[in-house]
């Protein structure tokens, strides 16, 4: 009787300790904080009910949580999950975006879906229901194509730029600099061109890289690119001439990337930065501004070739361009 | 004798396998860089029948020329027309990017006037087009805008 008594009781303390603790996390666990739906997504009710049933628990305002999600220490995982979800995309705040934005986005679900990384795996193991499927998919493909059509960008009307491209500017000028420190250089004009690119805006894009950006593509060395890389992506609205042919018209920016794993350590060890119109103003608001926008997309994406989107395709062979190129 | 024919045949070996490892990266897949030399990036373009985009490079003359809305290159001017084809940008969904290389076209103008036209293509297509309307052609790009 006494050495049962004695062996229950270790186990019986054990497990008392581990529902003290248990209970004690519960004080810490604080509840997410409630926001109001201030203007939700307006969409056929197919897309809808697929966005509220596989995106609504962390990207809007509308949390329909199991009761172990908010059980910590499971909820703090669920509550900071929430938290960056929704800076980068809440539906419940759909107004805070422009129509052009809204068409972004439902272009970036559709990716993140597509490529199957959203929703997280590691969500959709504890909410089995929030699985999407190929159809699903393809309601989301078919709503967001439809998009393109409502917001035409293309310049029909025939205008000559201005011929500034490659005149120098002088040293004397300042540059702007993005919040995180990412300042504009001219110098990517004299830099080679890496890949040209149009996106569903209309947009025409030429993307430059400095001498180490380029080494690091004919050397596929992505993972990662060397410190030093700059990247640059130049945008235009197309402009159509009479026969079809699309040339480049007004500029709208120029979006740079620059590898350095000392100051980028939070965007995969790269800074963004977006130089807008002719005053090549910089986008964001605070230095971390990448990290709820652009990296959201580039690491969900592009971790083949190392968070960028525009690196040419493996396509040619040595010889050909070689062919090529003699004089 | 016996030793000749085995140095022979080793060199024969090594040499044929030396050319073949040579083939083998000539026909490997490459990501491509264009290296203009001292040319530099003027405009672009996107045909969506042929489903190519191209880039126009020049030197200083070609830049001047083109601004100018000239007819006719100045003597000097060099310009290259590099095309490729476009696809579906494999890793976004609603973009294109460049793909294949399809051709190298040259336009120059020497110190006379005299102006010269030279395409290079992937000789899958058997084209020679119009010297005059490629270089009229060449003269209708304006260099891009940019701040």
């Amino acid at each position: 009787m006494e050495t049962v008594k004695k062996k229950r009781n270790p186990i019986a303390i054990f497990f008392l300790a581990i529902l003290g603790v248990f209970g004690g996390l519960q004080l810490f666990s604080q509840p997410l904080e409630g926001k109001p739906v201030t203007k939700k997504i307006e969409a056929p009710r197919e897309v809808i009910s697929i966005l509220e049933n596989s995106c609504f628990n962390c990207h809007s305002n509308q949390q329909n949580l199991s009761w172990y999600d908010k059980i910590a220490p499971v909820s703090w995982a669920v509550n900071k999950d929430i938290k960056r979800a929704r800076e980068v995309l809440n539906f419940s705040e759909w107004e805070k975006y422009s129509p052009a934005e809204q068409q972004g986005k439902m272009y970036a679900i559709l990716n993140m879906m597509q490529s199957g990384k959203m929703p997280l795996h590691e969500y959709t193991l504890l909410h089995p229901s929030a699985k999407i499927n190929q159809k699903d998919i393809e309601v989301i493909r078919k709503y967001t194509l439809s998009l393109s059509s409502v917001n035409p960008t293309t310049q029909k009307k025939i205008e000559i730029p201005q011929a500034s491209s490659i005149l120098p500017i002088s040293a004397s000028t300042k540059f702007p600099v993005s919040p995180n420190g990412v300042q504009y250089t001219p110098d990517f004009k004299n830099w080679k061109v890496i890949s040209m690119s149009t996106l569903f805006d209309n947009s025409i894009r030429v993307i430059y890289g400095n001498d180490i950006a380029v080494k690091a593509v004919e050397t596929e060395n992505f993972h990662p690119w060397p410190d030093g890389s700059i990247v640059v992506k130049s945008v235009w609205k197309q402009q159509v001439l009479p026969d079809g042919e699309i040339r480049p018209g007004k500029f709208i920016n120029a979006q740079f990337m620059v590898k350095d794993s000392k100051q980028y350590k939070d965007t995969e060890d790269w800074g963004f930065a977006k130089f807008s119109g002719e005053d090549l103003h910089p986008t964001g608001k605070t230095a971390s501004f990448a990290k709820e926008s652009c990296i959201a997309c580039h690491r969900q994406l592009t971790e083949k070739t190392g968070y960028l989107f525009d690196v040419p395709m493996k396509v040619n062979t040595q010889r050909l361009i070689q062919n090529l190129q003699k004089k | 004798m016996k030793n000749t024919i085995l140095i022979l045949l080793v060199s024969l070996v090594s040499l044929t396998a030396c050319s073949k490892e040579n083939n083998d990266k000539e026909n490997e897949l490459v990501r491509t860089v264009f290296d203009p030399g001292h040319l530099k990036f003027i405009s672009n373009s996107l045909n969506p029948r042929k489903e190519t985009m191209s880039a126009l490079y020049g030197n200083e003359k070609a830049l001047e020329s083109l601004s100018k809305e000239s007819q006719t290159p100045e003597a000097g001017a060099v310009m290259k027309l590099v095309t490729w084809k476009y696809h579906d940008n494999p890793q976004y969904i609603g973009g294109t990017i460049t793909g294949e290389l399809v051709s190298i076209e040259t336009v120059q103008a020497d110190q006379l006037g005299n102006i010269s036209y030279d395409i290079k293509n992937d000789l899958l297509q058997n084209s020679s087009p119009d010297k005059e309307e490629r270089i009229q052609y060449f003269m209708s790009y304006h260099p891009v805008s940019r701040p």
